[in-house]
């Protein structure tokens, strides 16, 4: 999963480890869709699986970590119309794949706050990849498999 | 995001818009909680404007559906569009709710 060519990449973008960033990764994205004329579900997938990992990354990537924070988002286009976009960091090492999907609770009262971000990567996603290469994190994002 | 208030009998209406994004969770948590703490009849909140949900969107409306239920009041959601409506379904939120 770490062959994403350089040749592909359309634009890169480096973002600081606080909350107010997500909406300028969003934002980033969002910008990128128009320019690409991606589909309204690719463009849907990737912003809110963006967000998810980002907001797991600026949350608790550096929570017990001494590192100076680097955060790096880049997009590549890949063949048959599916985009990628892989989200580097140097926090530390979270595989969000190795999450299990929470069971759906039988009501309200036995619902628990949280957990659901990586549930809705995976199914959003055609694909959620997860490499520590070094000290970094890579999480690549795969949308826009055609129909 | 946006949110206007309304009042409709006992029961409150919030009319949101926008994006139930990270960044705007916590206002989002803090104009529901505001209603269940102050009021004491039902609570409708409209989403027909809202385009965009995360999971932190998904949490502020659990965190508010927990304290409805606990003080036995009734909390409605109305007017998801699809792209919402399929957020809800994966995350099993379509259960926990009443949605109208």
């Amino acid at each position: 999963m770490s062959a994403l060519l350089a040749e592909s990449l359309i634009s890169s973008l480096n973002v600081d480890a606080r909350i107010d960033d997500i909406t300028k990764a969003t934002g980033w994205l969002g910008a990128l869709a128009e320019d690409e004329g991606w589909s309204q579900a690719t463009r849907f997938a990737l912003e809110l699986s963006l967000e998810e990992a980002l907001t797991n990354v600026v949350s608790y990537g550096f929570q017990d970590s001494t590192a100076v924070p680097r955060i790096r988002i880049e997009c590549y286009r890949l063949p048959e119309g599916r985009v990628a976009v892989r989200l580097i960091d140097n926090g530390m090492a979270f595989d969000p794949t190795t999450i299990s999907e929470p069971v759906v609770p039988a009501s309200i009262e036995d619902a628990k706050i949280g957990g659901h971000g990586v549930q809705l990567m995976r199914n959003f996603l055609e694909t959620l990849a997860y490499a520590r290469e070094g000290d970094e994190n890579h999480l690549t994002l795969i949308a826009g498999k055609p129909d | 995001m946006h949110i206007e208030r309304e009042q409709l009998g006992s029961e409150v209406v919030l009319k949101v818009a926008g994006r139930l994004d990270t960044p705007n969770a916590k206002p989002f948590e803090a104009s529901l909680m505001e209603v269940v703490t102050t009021t004491d009849g039902g609570l409708l909140v409209n989403l027909a404007g809202v385009d965009y949900v995360s999971s932190s969107g998904l949490r502020a409306l659990l965190v508010a559906g927990k304290a409805m239920r606990t003080a036995k009041r009734k909390l409605t959601l109305s007017s998801l569009q699809p792209q919402i409506r399929e957020v809800f379904d994966i995350s099993g939120f379509s259960t926990l709710f009443e949605i109208t």
